[in-house]
């Protein structure tokens, strides 16, 4: 199975003194997916990634990235992959051009297989995020420093892309073409794991999405089943005031809104047949129906999650 | 490991210059400002014979008459407060050395490329060990060009002799705020706490030269063992192996340390007691199966 997965955790654990960051966390991620780690901030999203690198150790659990243990050998892993960090910082007395060549200039191990990037390639990178390589970091916005770290992360062409956050703080056309990016890794064989709490653009690009809860992973899918099955809104008006009390009993029905008991606008958990074969007899003047975005399912698990606390 | 090397060393190549340079020309100057001592010892003798031997204690002498003798000069003039001006680029090179890196939240970006804790280490600690080296390479550099000049009549090896128990002694300071950088949650403290232990170590080795009562105190103390200028007269590499024997040691359990813990993603870290931790989740642990 290691061989069909690029990274593959059992039971990890990892804390922080007394707060516990994850919590046993089970997460198979498929080589050659684009999957999208779907949580809010706090939930154990970058404590995950940096399990994987080896830059934090877990206190529990295993981990295998492209089928290598990155305690054992953590220099294999990183060879391998490119890592995109949340909180992004470079040397601020650099040029663009010296932070990337430095960085390329780390990757020449080769007793670790390492290699080095095509420096024609790191300019059609930047070329395509209309970075220039001339500027000093110093000088540069937090969004075009985010570009340089993309860049770096995608240079090398590596087999896993680790990316925390990776759209944050780019403006939208440039969030556009680094998501194009990623979908041009993936479509070279590239793996990409990536966290975001921007729901629209993983439901853009990822194959499956996992959300996770307070550090363990509750649900994996595949990113349209995951929009398809869980929740429908339903708008619907009837000729004449009805007693809406029959709908809201239906399983899986909850009442959002309601107009003069003529318009109704309903949440439907799962499939609708129950709520069509009950609405057979009323007047209905039109029946719309909305697919949720990843968003609302998200919030969805999270106030199952609040009323599940209260 | 050329590569962390290298871009270390950059970093250190304004601080050579600086450190370097500046008191290179004060011991250029030293060197010729000899002469003028020399040539006016009558009076000298009467100005110094008239200091407090407390005062004197602080330059690392309790005879005035040492002030006439190269080494004496030398110690009284340069060397004896050397560690503690230098020391402060130990101190700071030391504790920034790697918890720099993680508090200004560069080092997660170094470390998802293929290079290990181990060879990050190493680059970076031999850049510490060759800047500090460089800076005490142009001081020498100095008082060889000032020699020529000077009555002190030393040569190149003689004048060498202090550089090298300066050196053992900015090697200890400097590792022991490595050591502390990767103990404490901070760099901050760490080259706060090695400061108080530096000025510390400094002000009981002076006093024990007054107090005999500060005799034993001053033993562990690190700046006993400095020798000064008086090293020209001849080293004590006992003494010398033994800073660096500790400045090892100090290098071990720092990497040792840095080999084993978590990397900061950025700014300072928190106090933690792993052992009294580790009680307490194990009790929340029996209380949650409970």
């Amino acid at each position: 199975m290691e061989r069909t997965l690029a990274i593959h955790t059992q039971k990890l654990m990892k804390s922080y003194g007394s707060v516990r960051a994850l919590r046993g966390l089970d997460l198979e991620v498929r080589r050659g997916e684009i999957f999208g780690y779907l949580g809010p901030n706090g939930s154990g999203k970058t404590t995950t990634i940096r399990c994987l690198l080896d830059l934090i150790r877990p206190n529990g659990g295993t981990v295998r990235v492209l089928g290598i243990d990155p305690q054992a050998d953590p220099v294999a892993v990183r060879a391998r992959a490119g890592y995109l960090p949340g909180e992004l910082h470079f040397d601020e007395n650099m040029s663009v051009e010296s932070a990337l060549r430095y960085l390329n200039s780390l990757r020449a191990n080769k007793h670790a297989g390492g290699h080095v990037a095509d420096w024609d390639y790191v300019r059609h990178l930047c070329e395509h995020i209309d970075l220039s390589l001339k500027l000093a970091i110093k000088n540069l916005s937090k969004g075009n420093k985010q570009k340089v770290g993309v860049v770096q992360a995608l240079m090398h062409r590596p087999e896993l892309l680790l990316l925390d956050e990776p759209t944050f703080g780019l403006d939208p056309l440039v969030q556009q073409e680094v998501l194009r990016l990623v979908k041009e890794a993936r479509q070279e064989g590239a793996t990409v794991f990536f966290s975001s709490h921007i729901l629209s653009e993983v439901q853009e690009i990822a194959d499956r999405v996992g959300i996770i809860r307070q550090g363990v992973v509750v649900e994996v899918a595949e990113t349209a089943s995951l929009i398809n099955r869980a929740l429908h809104r339903a708008r619907i008006r009837f000729r004449q005031p009805a007693d809406c009390n029959a709908l809201a009993n239906v399983p899986g029905v909850k009442v959002l809104s309601q107009d003069d008991g003529q318009a109704i606008t309903l949440q439907i958990e799962g499939e609708m047949d129950r709520l069509i074969k009950t609405l057979a007899a009323f007047e209905v003047i039109e029946f719309e129906t909305e697919r949720p975005s990843l968003e609302e399912i998200f919030l969805a698990y999270y106030e199952a999650d609040r009323n599940h606390v209260q | 490991m050329f590569t962390i090397f290298r871009n270390a060393f950059s970093h250190y190549r304004g601080q050579i210059l600086g450190w370097g340079l500046s008191l290179g020309a004060l011991c250029l100057y030293m060197a010729r400002f000899y002469n003028t001592i020399a040539a006016q010892k009558e009076s000298y003798m009467k100005m110094v014979d008239a200091f407090p031997k407390e005062l004197m204690a602080f330059f690392s002498t309790s005879d005035a008459s040492e002030m006439f003798t190269p080494s004496g000069f030398l110690n009284i003039e340069f060397f004896s407060y050397m560690p503690i001006i230098i020391g402060l680029f130990a101190i700071l090179a030391g504790s920034g050395m790697l918890a720099g890196d993680e508090e200004s939240g560069t080092m997660d970006l170094i470390l998802a490329h293929p290079v290990s804790r181990t060879v990050l280490f190493v680059g970076r600690a031999l850049a510490f060990l060759v800047a500090t080296i460089g800076i005490l390479a142009i001081n020498w550099v100095g008082f060889l060009i000032g020699l020529p000049g000077s009555g002190l009549g030393l040569n190149a090896l003689e004048i060498g002799q202090p550089f090298i128990s300066l050196f053992a002694t900015l090697m200890l300071f400097g590792t022991m705020a490595l050591v502390l950088s990767m103990l404490l949650p901070s760099r901050r403290m760490a080259a706060m706490t090695s400061g108080i232990l530096m000025i510390a170590s400094f002000f009981i080795t002076t006093l024990a030269r007054l107090d005999e009562n500060l005799e034993t105190l001053a033993k562990i103390s690190p700046m006993n063992y400095y020798q000064g200028g008086m090293a020209i007269d001849g080293l004590k590499w006992g003494w010398v192996i033994g800073l660096l024997g500790i400045s090892a040691l100090f290098v071990l359990i720092a990497w040792w340390r840095f080999e084993r813990r978590d990397i900061r993603v950025g700014g300072e870290g928190g106090w933690r007691i792993p052992m009294i931790l580790r009680l307490r989740q194990r009790q929340e642990a029996a209380g949650n199966d409970g």
